[in-house]
């Protein structure tokens, strides 16, 4: 079996659960991915397909659960899964007047890693000085 | 500091990558690392705390001899932080989480 990657992320956003469960699958969203999309299909609910495409890349999904508003899982495909579905989890808690966020996104086949190497370490040295200024003006 | 900053504080210098690249063939005794570097060794010294911070380095008695040997694995979070999903959802995540901030100002300045 090829090895695969798990990324998980967290973020505690000052709105209830159900707000950030709405807003995540709202294309209007800044920063969901259907917001980034030049095209996109979306149909959510269990066994509902999705469809977005951005800079000449398609990404394919299905939704596997929605349990509105704690938590909605779908497969990903992309040109780098190689065909293979690989899996987005995203769940929300309360946490007093926010929630946590987080977002894990697994079976990612490990070849990507080789791929995603080069451009990522000159994309990160196009953005690491960027990101300094950014964060010293906080 | 957290450990992703402990490693690249440990691989920015290339005294320490040398020591890495040196324990990748083996491990290896204290004044055998220190040899090939042209420093003191009480610079090696604070090499080897730094890498040992990053978790790079492991050190294990044998016998009267501590024997330094190199672990890799921490460096696969540099791999994933650069990784180019990692850089995907970062960024989502972060204007997603910005959206709600100026939501909230806006509701408190009406």
């Amino acid at each position: 079996m090829t090895k695969t990657l798990d990324f998980k992320f967290e973020r505690t956003i000052l709105a209830s659960p159900g707000e950030v469960f709405d807003a995540w699958m709202n294309p209007e969203v800044p920063g969901t991915t259907w917001q980034k999309a030049e095209k996109f299909k979306l149909d959510v609910k269990v066994d509902g397909l999705y469809y977005w495409h951005i800079n000449g890349k398609s990404i394919y999904g299905r939704f596997t659960e929605i349990e509105r508003p704690s938590r909605i899982q779908y497969t990903w495909v992309s040109p780098n899964t190689l065909g293979l579905e690989s899996t987005v989890t995203v769940t929300f808690s309360k946490k007093g007047e926010s929630t946590l966020m987080t977002l894990q996104h697994s079976g990612l086949p490990d070849h990507e890693l080789a791929m995603g190497h080069e451009k990522g370490w000159t994309h990160f040295l196009d953005i690491f000085p960027n990101q300094f200024g950014m964060r010293k003006s906080f | 500091m957290d450990q992703l900053s402990d490693i690249l504080t440990a691989i920015s210098h290339p005294s320490r990558r040398a020591i890495l690249g040196q324990l990748a063939r083996g491990p290896a005794r204290f004044l055998d690392v220190a040899e090939p570097l042209d420093v003191s060794l009480n610079a090696v010294t604070k090499h080897l705390k730094l890498l040992e911070r990053a978790g790079l380095i492991s050190r294990e008695k044998h016998g009267r001899e501590v024997m330094i040997s190199v672990r890799a694995q921490p460096l696969q979070m540099v791999a994933n932080w650069v990784h180019e999903y990692e850089r995907f959802w970062n960024e989502s995540l972060d204007q997603f989480e910005q959206y709600f901030k100026d939501k909230k100002k806006k509701e408190k300045k009406r």
